[in-house]
């Protein structure tokens, strides 16, 4: 509770004071002289009393204490007047000593009442009145109350103000006052005045303090807290307290009637205010813009306009000062006291109630600054998450992961998806924490439920939904899909892609009812203009990452391709390559066969029944590509009807086609590249270009295959031609090294092919086969060693020159002549023999005949027929040998005759063996079958083979041998052989000796006689008689030589 | 150092001459013509019985025919050459191989003359002679030296 006291001090020093004037005027008037001397003491006696007074009710005691016996009187009333003079209470009454109750509650109207205190008051002069009842200007009221006969009224002026008047009167019995009496009254009421005064400006001063105190508590404890709500609270809750009122409240809002109460206090005896409406005060003040104070709102016509004064009335509430709180010129709100009693509001309570809302009006303003201040920093944040976030990412993927994400930060959000634009819709292309359920409702895109949100897209517009529950923007179906995944409030932001004309969107969602504010929706553009950037960037990044790939894509593919040869793989790595290097799925090549073009190779499900189909050069899309010769890509083919059933591969499922033609060597169009997609998709600029480099690395590997395939073909022929020649035929390169080494080359030399190849021909045959810068003309001899011996050939050489000049490499083509040397030993070996086989008759003849004509030497009878026979019979061996050499002649000279007839082969056997046994001692045996054996032959030419064989059966076997003839039949043939035990012939010579002038080895060596032309001529006969000779023998241990003829014809 | 004549010159003075050639007439022929100027003739029809008789006879020159079955001349003149009891006989060949290679190849091994077939029967025993009074001069060497000069000449003139 307020208190109005005394201070001390001010008290003494204005009774000091007081004491002081009055001495001096104590002085002063004894030098006039009319104031008696006790009355004199009585004044120091006062002014001393004065000054151990404390407080208003103890001055006024003493006061009257004093003043009674002064003047002496029995009444002594003590009024104090208010500062408006306007009213007089009374402070202190005593009657007969006696202090009186009922007076301190007395009031007089000034204005209103006529009453001697009034007369006083605006007087300011102290009067008299000898019959109060009778008097005019005394407030009968007072004087019936007070029972007062007469009266002086003494105004009591403090810096000429009237602050109370005192009142001293007899109520036994009339008498009058003096002047004296009157002045002397007046100047202790003066003395009084003063100290009253002190005390009062002391205890407005100390009033003043605690307000400021009050005030400033308050404003402590209000500004100490940030929270807008609490410090109203606060501030309601200590002005309740502090201040003698009933109710009060705070309004914030800045229009009038609707604005609702913030906070309120109340006394416990009352109910809270239900409503902000009505509160006519607080209207007022609003309106006015400044304090209204309302003494009592019954007499309150101007509350008429701003809602009347039921609702006062209603609470109850009689007097009520309102306050409005204005920061800086704006209204923020008001600030209301009620009191159940009418009653003015004093200044103190204006002025501290101003203070409050001043107090409150900053604190508010504060508080929202402060809460501005923390909002504009949360999206500064936010955009400078968006920011870090969107800038960082590079790849498609990662721009629009990181944009949901952002997008669910910045807003503080519990779930975000984007949708990017693709075919004709929104596809879910990102996400962050979406339940399930709802990825799975949009991962194709967004249903036509959600329309408004594609409308939105469409026009780029954000849309905000704080309360989706009851949103009519959507349908039911949108809204039961987010109660499902418990989301209650969503945000949609466009997001600008590049590349479609139509924007995505960026949706985010949050699990309980959101208020988007101003800011929001500020962060929310900004986040479309950042995603706008950021998928630029991506998109570029895209760009540039997909060229790279197919770059290094192609490059493997070329590489690929450039290795092989076989056009079929060709095509088959190209079928598998192209959707790998577009992220494709399918693949088919055509290529132009008569006037179709023709699948030759495909790749992808359901292609496995494609290769073969024909499809027309003038089709759609493979044809187009075909005559047009440039590439053609559709995104979409299921989007258009004309292409319906166009393409097979289309027809099996695939949505997306991008074809580019094939050419072929002259560049002339020789078939078409195609690649399809699943699903509907864009063909970039640089994918399509991507393609038609993969195509043309198909044509040159087609190209490429081709040739190697023609050059194989020659290479082979050349092989074939190669390893079929007698000569051998070895190439060589510039550095001399072997490159080919024909099948001739390997026999000739002995050195197989795969040894000689890369080394030059010294280190494979230990001579080098070249002659120099200049190759011989011709042939020349060259000896090359050969297991052991040397071996001849007859060599000739040819240089190959590059362009320039320079020798490129060398051929050689030889054979091996040592087996003509053979044939030319063997020849000469002929010669040799033959002479020695001619000399050796012609010695006997030529010696004997000599020995005849000796002159010195008689000869016998005897001796000279052995001479004579030794002529003749070596005459005839000399025929024999001429004769066979005629043969030989006629042989070769192709004269030849056969005459063919029937023959009886056992006959000829026994024949020949009768013949040959009387000349030998050779034993014969015959081996003939019991029927008779009939050959298609010449008789006279198969005497001569039989000759031969047993001539050749005795020459070669030992004496004393055994030689067996024998014939038989086998099938259509008659074979006839001739056996004996001679040395035998060794298997490399089997061949051999049927031929001219061949004699075995053995036989050569041991020097028996034989021209090596029998078995020679025995051949060529048997093979003109159509039949064939041979021979079976083991060395050492004999031969068994057999021919055979046809079987006659029966 | 070479042999003297062999111990075994039973006929006194006569020269002994062992011939070996497979072919009957050409025996004949030589046994006639040699003995009609008084030799001893000793015969041999093939090379292994011609180097045991010219081991057991000791000839004064042996007639060796070169075209033989089984040991031919060359392989004859090689053993009779390497035994020392048969080394110092001298050697004529009877060939019909003129070659200038056989002829150079008859010297070479050792022989000291050849006769090519057909010859003069009569002219037979007078080489023989011959050659061996040169031998008995000492002559041997110069005598094929002689020999291997004059096949030069026909080898260069050819």
């Amino acid at each position: 509770m307020l208190r109005i006291g005394l201070d001390i001090a001010a008290i003494v020093i204005g009774v000091v004071l007081a004491c002081v004037g009055l001495w001096a005027l104590g002085r002063r008037r004894r030098a006039v002289g009319s104031v008696s001397e006790p009355q004199l003491e009585s004044l120091s006696a006062i002014a001393t009393a004065f000054g151990g007074s404390d407080d208003a009710a103890t001055i006024a005691r003493e006061l009257l204490e004093r003043v009674e016996p002064l003047v002496g009187v029995e009444l002594s009333l003590l009024y104090l007047v208010d500062n408006e003079r306007r009213r007089a209470s009374g402070l202190l009454g005593r009657d007969h000593g006696r202090e009186l109750e009922w007076f301190r509650a007395i009031t007089v109207d000034l204005d209103t009442e006529p009453s001697g205190v009034s007369t006083a008051v605006f007087e300011a002069a102290p009067f008299a009145v000898y019959d109060v009842r009778t008097s005019k200007i005394v407030s009968p009221r007072l004087s019936e109350a007070t029972g007062a006969r007469s009266a002086a009224f003494v105004p009591l002026l403090a810096n000429e103000r009237v602050i109370g008047v005192l009142v001293v009167g007899t109520t036994s019995g009339l008498r009058s006052f003096s002047s004296e009496e009157l002045a002397l009254l007046r100047t202790v009421a003066g003395e009084a005045a003063l100290a009253l005064d002190r005390t009062r400006s002391t205890a407005a001063l100390k009033d003043a303090l605690e307000r400021e105190r009050f005030v400033a508590r308050i404003s402590a404890r209000v500004r100490s807290e940030l929270d807008v709500d609490e410090l109203i609270r606060v501030a309601v809750q200590e002005t309740g307290s502090a201040l003698r009122i009933d109710r009060c409240f705070i309004r914030l809002g800045g229009t009038e009637d609707s604005i609702p109460i913030a906070a309120q206090w109340h006394t416990s005896a009352l109910s809270p205010i239900a409503s902000g409406k009505r509160l006519a005060v607080s209207n007022l003040a609003v309106r006015r813009r400044e304090t209204v104070a309302i003494e009592d709102v019954e007499h309150a016509p101007e509350l008429a306009g701003v809602g009347g004064t039921d609702a006062l009335l209603h609470l109850g509430s009689r007097s009520v000062l309102a306050v409005p709180i204005l920061v800086f010129d704006d209204l923020v709100g008001v600030f209301a006291l009620h009191r159940l009693e009418p009653g003015r509001w004093t200044p103190e309570e204006v002025s501290v109630s101003e203070a409050i809302a001043r107090e409150i009006g900053l604190a508010v303003h504060v508080a929202h600054l402060l809460r501005d201040n923390e909002r504009r920093i949360a999206q500064q944040s936010a955009f400078f998450r968006i920011a870090a976030m969107l800038g960082q990412s590079l790849s498609l993927s990662e721009t629009l992961d990181a944009l949901a994400q952002a997008a669910t930060d910045a807003f503080g959000g519990d779930a975000a998806a984007v949708l990017m634009p693709r075919g004709g819709g929104l596809e879910l292309a990102a996400s962050v924490r979406l339940p399930e359920q709802l990825s799975r409702a949009l991962a194709p895109g967004l249903p036509p439920a959600a329309e408004s949100l594609v409308r939105a897209a469409a026009d780029r517009r954000v849309v905000a939904s704080p309360r989706l529950a009851g949103d009519d923007r959507f349908d039911e179906q949108w809204q039961a899909l987010m109660d499902d995944a418990g989301l209650r409030a969503l945000l949609a932001v466009p997001a600008a892609s590049p590349r479609a004309d139509r924007d995505g969107l960026t949706l985010v969602f949050f699990s309980e009812e959101h208020l988007f504010t101003d800011e929001d929706l500020e962060v929310a553009r900004h986040l479309g203009d950042a995603a706008r950037g950021a998928l630029e960037r991506s998109e570029l990044f895209e760009a540039e990452r997909t060229a790279r790939a197919l770059s290094q894509q192609l490059a493997r593919t070329g590489s690929v391709l450039a290795t092989e040869l076989d056009p079929a793989a060709v095509l088959d790595e190209v079928v598998q390559q192209a959707p790998a290097l577009l992220g494709a799925e399918g693949c088919a090549v055509l290529t132009l066969e008569d006037d179709d073009l023709v699948v030759g190779a495909a790749f992808g499900e359901g292609t496995e029944d494609v290769v073969g189909v024909r499809v027309s050069t003038t089709a759609l899309l493979s044809g187009d590509v075909f005559q047009s010769r440039a590439p053609v890509a559709v995104e979409n083919a299921a989007a258009d009807r004309h292409l319906a059933g166009a393409d097979v591969l289309l027809e099996a499922g695939y949505s997306a086609y991008l074809g580019v033609p094939l050419f072929g060597p002259e560049g002339a169009p020789a078939g078409v590249l195609a690649v399809y997609a699943r699903r509907p998709r864009t063909w970039r600029t640089e994918e399509i270009e991507a393609l038609r480099a993969l195509a043309g690395n198909t044509s040159a590997a087609l190209a490429n295959a081709e040739l190697y395939s023609r050059v194989s073909l020659e290479k082979e022929r050349s092989v074939a031609i190669l390893a079929n020649i007698a000569d051998g035929i070895v190439a060589v390169d510039r550095d001399g090294d072997v490159v080919l080494w024909n099948a001739a080359a390997e026999q000739i030399t002995g050195v197989p092919q795969e040894e000689a190849i890369g080394h030059t021909t010294m280190q494979v045959l230990q001579r080098d086969l070249e002659s120099g810068a200049e190759a011989q003309a011709g042939q020349r001899l060259v000896s090359i060693p050969r297991g052991g011996e040397e071996v001849w050939l007859s060599l000739s050489e040819a240089v190959m020159r590059d362009p320039l000049g320079a020798v490129a490499g060398r051929i050689f083509a030889f054979r091996d002549i040592s087996s003509d040397r053979m044939v030319e030993q063997v020849k000469s070996d002929f010669v040799a023999a033959v002479s020695h086989e001619l000399r050796t008759p012609l010695t006997s003849i030529y010696g004997f005949a000599e020995t005849l004509l000796r002159q010195d030497v008689p000869f016998g009878e005897e001796e000279r027929r052995t001479f004579l026979g030794y002529i003749a019979s070596e005459s005839e061996r000399l025929t024999g040998i001429v004769d066979q050499l005629l043969n030989v002649a006629r042989l070769d000279a192709g004269d030849l005759q056969v005459e063919l007839g029937r023959i009886d082969v056992g006959s000829v056997v026994s024949e020949v063996v009768e013949t040959a046994e009387g000349a030998n001692e050779h034993r014969f045996e015959i081996d003939l079958p019991e029927e008779p054996l009939a050959a298609e032959a010449d008789p006279d030419k198969v005497r001569q083979v039989f000759n031969i064989l047993v001539e050749n059966a005795l020459r070669y076997s030992p004496e004393g041998g055994k030689v067996t003839v024998g014939a038989r039949r086998n099938a259509d043939r008659v074979e006839v052989r001739v056996v004996d035990q001679g040395m035998g012939i060794p298997a490399s010579e089997r061949e051999w000796i049927f031929r001219k002038f061949y004699r075995a080895e053995s036989a050569a060596r041991d020097g028996a006689a034989g021209t090596g032309l029998g078995l020679f001529i025995a051949k060529e006969l048997v093979n003109a008689m159509g039949g064939r000779i041979w021979v079976d023998s083991t060395e050492g241990e004999g031969s068994s030589f057999a021919f055979e003829l046809p079987v006659a014809r029966d | 150092m070479t042999d003297g004549p062999g111990i075994g010159a039973a006929k006194a003075g006569m020269t002994k001459v062992l011939v070996i050639d497979d072919e009957a007439p050409i025996r004949l022929l030589c046994r006639v013509n040699l003995e009609a100027e008084k030799m001893d003739v000793i015969e041999a029809a093939d090379g292994p019985s011609g180097v045991e008789k010219a081991r057991a006879e000791r000839p004064d020159v042996i007639l060796l025919d070169v075209m033989m079955p089984g040991l031919d001349g060359w392989n004859v003149a090689a053993q009779l050459l390497e035994d020392t009891s048969t080394r110092g006989i001298p050697i004529i060949f009877l060939t019909a191989r003129a070659e200038f290679r056989d002829r150079a190849r008859g010297l070479d091994i050792g022989g000291v003359d050849y006769v090519t077939k057909p010859f003069n029967p009569l002219e037979l025993a007078p080489l023989v002679q011959q050659l061996l009074d040169r031998i008995e001069r000492g002559e041997l060497d110069e005598l094929r030296a002689e020999k291997l000069s004059e096949l030069r000449t026909l080898m260069e003139s050819d």
